[in-house]
């Protein structure tokens, strides 16, 4: 089945702002609404009965977390649940957009997906840090995703041999942004085959490196094509790229165009993924040539990965999912849905914030996680709102909102804990919550528990005596238990509780909770928020 | 892909929470108790216990030693239990099993690098340019051989020290449930001070002062009712994982299990043969998880980078080390439990046979040696040959994946089975090709 929505038409609508003196319909809500209408024609063909509407609690806690990166603190719960205007989750996109908190966290995300391997080896942290920095100024200032290609591709760059067999890239000149771009080549120990696997992985979201070695089994990617890909990051390799005894005529960049592929002698020229050859010229480098051909509007891959890893973020599993492996047995769920946003995003001048207020007006994303029907199980459906575990960051800042801990600012900046330091909570939780799965295969792990049940940090937030947040609630003068209990319950959950949760709880700490006090008690209905999955994960 | 392993299913959760919510929390636990009892009732038949030595320790002066040629080094060869088998002489209370030992003196492995070197080694695979996570060892065993109903863990990882990259000590693609449980982690210099007692215990497993029995009950019933509301609804991997992470945590930490981490159970002299350092305590805590049929368990011996001193360090290094192993084959074998658990010895590569101008050894990955001992090994010989300086392996060289296919035939698993790999491929536990070492294989 074949679905279209007449695309060429919208994009008309997008990019002609002079084409009408009425009020321009915002392309947010016309995205919107082409991708509200593929996932409806798919519901209706295989009988798939969506779940409800998300309600405003359950959408502002969404949306916090995924845009910014933390569970909203009370007083923004309670602004936005009182808010009378019907446009208020478009007005909170958009706000939230404008936060320092969601450039650091899309940095943070990005820099989590692009370079796995700089979260996990010491070694290469570093390299981490300095390209989420720039990253960071990236989604502050909206940079459109074509040119972030084209910088982390085109930054001149200089080479130091270290080594008897490694070389390490540093930027070459005073581009402002050279010290960050540097990282990228610098996290892939500034090999060919190494960077150019991760620029295949993460701007064409095909998985190539499994043909570094030998033909890719499952999907149609040779040997060949692999080190042909490589080769336009020859410049990096030490290596001659040129036998003595090839006596061919040397075009422009025949330099820094071609390799040998290892343990062989034969060597290969760069070409682009769809089988043709670059125009090679003085003027641009190989590397700049490829950012050429990513980035253009017609290029099959770039704009669809870009959309495609956005949609994964928002939903937790992705139109193609995983999303860096394409091919015969992984199709899309929503192949006329992924043309269509590919078309759209390119059209649009890749730009991530439009998308983003796209993805979040959709009847989609604003459905609940509550399964009401039997139809919305399968996640790809994206019939009900996928269940997401957090990010050991997301985590932390979601605690350190509902608790009011304290945290010293010069802590904050720590976002890579290899190993747990004394006395600091933040590089303990990012420690033993750190995790490379995907947020909608989120294991909880025993020693996890044991943290969030016994641990310090938690302990001392849910006494009354210490914590912030259960120390204002215990004291408010004139409150009843019910209107304590509500409080915890709009710092923990960003919700009002249900009157049979009040009662429930209300009547445990009027008797006293378990010992007779209900200080400790209040204590204890926090303890068990705290460590509920409606906490933990992102609903 | 949810979790074979949690330790209630959610039929079993569901008949409790359907008894009543005014159950209390005591008869919630003994609905947990009694499923440990019903349904995980028989050890696993086999255990594994890696003796990891942090830093590539200099195998030619301990298994494979070079006498009468200058890359000998000072050091002796002293005879074991098992005719023709020598060792080097600062493993004495080792040589008494030799006949329990398989040395394996043609390691050619092809990583020199201390990062590359662990994974390889502890993988069976070089690390992948940027997609598969590939498990380490103890993911992969205990898994074959752990009781997934089990009330402990079925990984343990005793005091590792994970700055040679976490990646090559973590489930990879298996998934978090096969994960290691840590304790000790990262104590560098504080092999002989600190708090050994402390240091090995789990993190976090007691319950805070503050809080009393009858409070901690009640919350783990309110917390109980709102797990099961908030995923009654809500179904899937992530919620229910939840659920068997508290059910699990809850679980060790009022069962008689915890209590296996509390050394000072054992007696003084016990713990006194076993060395009174993180190593020797480490082992002996590796025993007791033994005892109480945790499948998969490693003790790290860290300080084996010898670039100067080699000899010097190599002899504190090795008092370590025979001790603790020494007394922990003793008690094995006492418990009769060595027929049941495979012991192996090793370290990311071996040290250069040439001594360098500091009197160290340098990072060697062409020629060294591994050691397998106890259940499943055909013990009392070596297998391989180095030539008469250490520097090429002459016969019978071994891979890291055939070394890996190696513990998996002797522990008795199938090296060839294969894991779906988090890139949606399945992958063999040892790498295709890979061929063990039979002569060893009991």
């Amino acid at each position: 089945m074949s679905i279209r929505f007449g695309v060429s038409a919208i994009l008309a609508v997008v990019l002609s702002p002079c084409a009408a003196q009425t009020v321009e319909p915002d392309p947010a809500d016309i995205i919107a609404a082409l991708i509200d209408r593929h996932l409806a024609a798919d519901w209706q063909a295989r009988g798939v009965k969506p779940a409800a509407p998300a309600d405003d609690a359950e959408f502002l806690r969404r949306v916090y977390l995924d845009l910014v990166g933390r569970a909203p603190k009370v007083s923004e719960t309670r602004s936005f649940l009182d808010d009378p205007n019907p446009a208020k989750r478009a007005s909170l996109v958009d706000k939230l957009l404008t936060l320092p908190s969601h450039a650091n966290h899309f940095a943070s995300v990005t820099r989590n997906a692009w370079m796995p391997q700089t979260a996990t080896n010491p070694q290469l942290a570093g390299f981490g840090f300095q390209f989420e920095s720039w990253l960071r100024i990236r989604y502050r200032e909206n940079t459109p995703a074509d040119v972030v290609a084209q910088k982390v591709l085109g930054v001149p760059l200089q080479f130091a041999v270290v080594g008897n067999n490694q070389q390490f890239a540093q930027p070459l000149g005073n581009d402002p942004d050279g010290f960050g771009l540097a990282a990228f080549y610098q996290a892939n120990e500034s090999r060919p085959e190494n960077v150019g696997a991760a620029v295949s992985r993460v701007f064409l979201g095909v998985k190539l490196e499994c043909a570094q070695c030998h033909d890719h089994p499952f999907a149609p990617y040779t040997r060949g094509q692999f080190w042909e890909f490589a080769a336009f990051f020859a410049d990096l390799s030490r290596l001659p790229n040129t036998r003595p005894s090839d006596t061919s005529t040397k075009g422009p960049q025949a330099d820094k165009n071609r390799l040998t592929i290892p343990n062989t002698d034969k060597m290969v020229v760069a070409k682009f993924f769809d089988g043709t050859d670059p125009v090679w010229s003085d003027a641009r480098t190989p590397r700049q040539e490829l950012a050429g051909w990513l980035t253009r509007r017609e290029n099959p891959y770039f704009a669809k990965n870009q959309v495609n890893r956005l949609w994964a973020h928002f939903f937790g599993v992705g139109i193609v999912d995983p999303v860096d492996e394409p091919g015969d047995n992984n199709p899309p769920s929503h192949p006329g849905l992924l043309d269509d946003l590919g078309a759209v995003f390119a059209a649009n001048k890749f730009d991530n914030r439009l998308l983003i207020r796209a993805i979040t007006r959709t009847q989609a994303y604003q459905l609940t996680s509550k399964l009401t029907h039997p139809t919305q199980a399968d996640p790809k459906r994206f019939a009900r709102m996928n269940l997401k575990g957090l990010t050991p960051a997301q985590l932390f800042d979601s605690l350190v909102v509902a608790t009011g801990y304290r945290e010293q600012s010069s802590r904050r900046g720590v976002q890579f804990a290899q190993f747990p330091q004394l006395g600091n909570p933040r590089s303990q939780f990012l420690n033993r919550f750190a995790s490379t799965e995907k947020t909608t295969e989120t294991n909880t792990t025993i020693l996890q528990a044991l943290m969030l049940m016994n641990g310090d940090f938690i302990n001392t937030q849910t006494g009354f005596d210490r914590s912030e947040v259960l120390g204002a609630v215990v004291d408010v003068p004139g409150w009843d238990t019910r209107q304590r209990i509500e409080a915890l319950f709009l710092t923990a959950f960003a919700r009002h509780p249900t009157a049979e949760e009040a009662e429930r709880f209300a009547s445990y700490v009027d008797r006293g909770g378990a010992i007779g006090d209900k200080n400790k008690a209040l204590g204890d209905i926090f303890w068990v928020l705290l460590n509920s999955p409606e906490f933990l994960f992102n609903h | 892909m949810f979790c074979s392993d949690s330790i209630l299913s959610r039929r079993q959760l569901l008949r409790v929470g359907a008894v009543s919510t005014t159950l209390s929390v005591s008869g919630w636990m003994g609905e947990l108790a009694r499923a440990t009892a019903s349904g995980t009732g028989s050890k696993p038949k086999r255990s594994c216990i890696l003796l990891w030595m942090n830093g590539g320790p200099a195998t030619i002066d301990l298994w494979d030693l070079k006498p009468g040629h200058e890359n000998g080094g000072p050091f002796k060869e002293i005879s074991t239990s098992a005719p023709g088998l020598k060792i080097g002489e600062h493993l004495p209370k080792i040589a008494k099993f030799g006949d329990r030992l398989a040395v394996l003196r043609g390691m050619s492995t092809r990583e020199g690098d201390h990062i590359r070197g662990t994974y390889l080694m502890r993988t069976g695979l070089v690390p992948s340019a940027a997609g598969i996570q590939y498990p380490s060892v103890g993911a992969l065993v205990s898994k074959e051989i752990g009781d997934p109903l089990a009330e402990l863990p079925n990984f343990v990882s005793i005091a590792p020290q994970r700055f040679f990259g976490v990646e090559a000590y973590g489930p990879g693609f298996l998934g978090p449930q096969h994960a290691p449980l840590v304790v000790g982690d990262n104590q560098f210099g504080r092999n002989n001070g600190g708090n050994l007692d402390s240091l090995l215990k789990v993190e976090d497993l007691d319950r805070p002062k503050v809080i009393d029995e009858a409070t901690a009950a009640a919350r783990l019933d309110m917390l109980r009712v709102a797990q099961e509301e908030f995923s009654a609804n809500r179904p899937g991997a992530v919620s229910k994982s939840h659920a068997a992470a508290y059910d699990r945590a809850i679980r060790l930490m009022q069962s008689a299990g915890g209590k296996v981490f509390d050394l000072t159970e054992e007696k003084p002299a016990v713990r006194d043969t076993y060395g009174r350092n993180l190593f020797g305590q480490g082992c002996l805590l590796a025993r007791r998880l033994v005892e109480r049929g945790v499948a998969f368990i490693e003790v790290t011996l860290g300080n084996w980078d010898t670039h100067q001193n080699n000899f010097d360090q190599l002899k504190t290094l090795c008092g370590s080390l025979d001790s603790a192993w020494g007394a922990l084959m003793a008690d094995l074998k006492e418990r009769g439990l060595l027929d049941t658990t495979t012991i192996v010895w090793m370290g990311e590569f071996g040290r250069t046979p040439k001594i360098n101008p500091q009197k160290g050894r340098d990072h060697w990955a062409t020629s060294w040696s591994t050691v397998i001992a106890g259940g499943g090994v055909k013990g009392g010989q070596a297998v391989g040959k180095t030539s008469k300086d250490g520097t090429v392996v002459e016969d019978r060289p071994v891979s890291s994946a055939d070394f890996l296919a190696t513990v998996c035939k002797v522990v008795g698993i199938d090296p060839e089975k294969q894991n779906m790999s988090n890139v949606g491929r399945p992958i063999p536990i040892a790498d295709r090709g890979a061929a063990p070492v039979t002569e060893v294989v009991a």
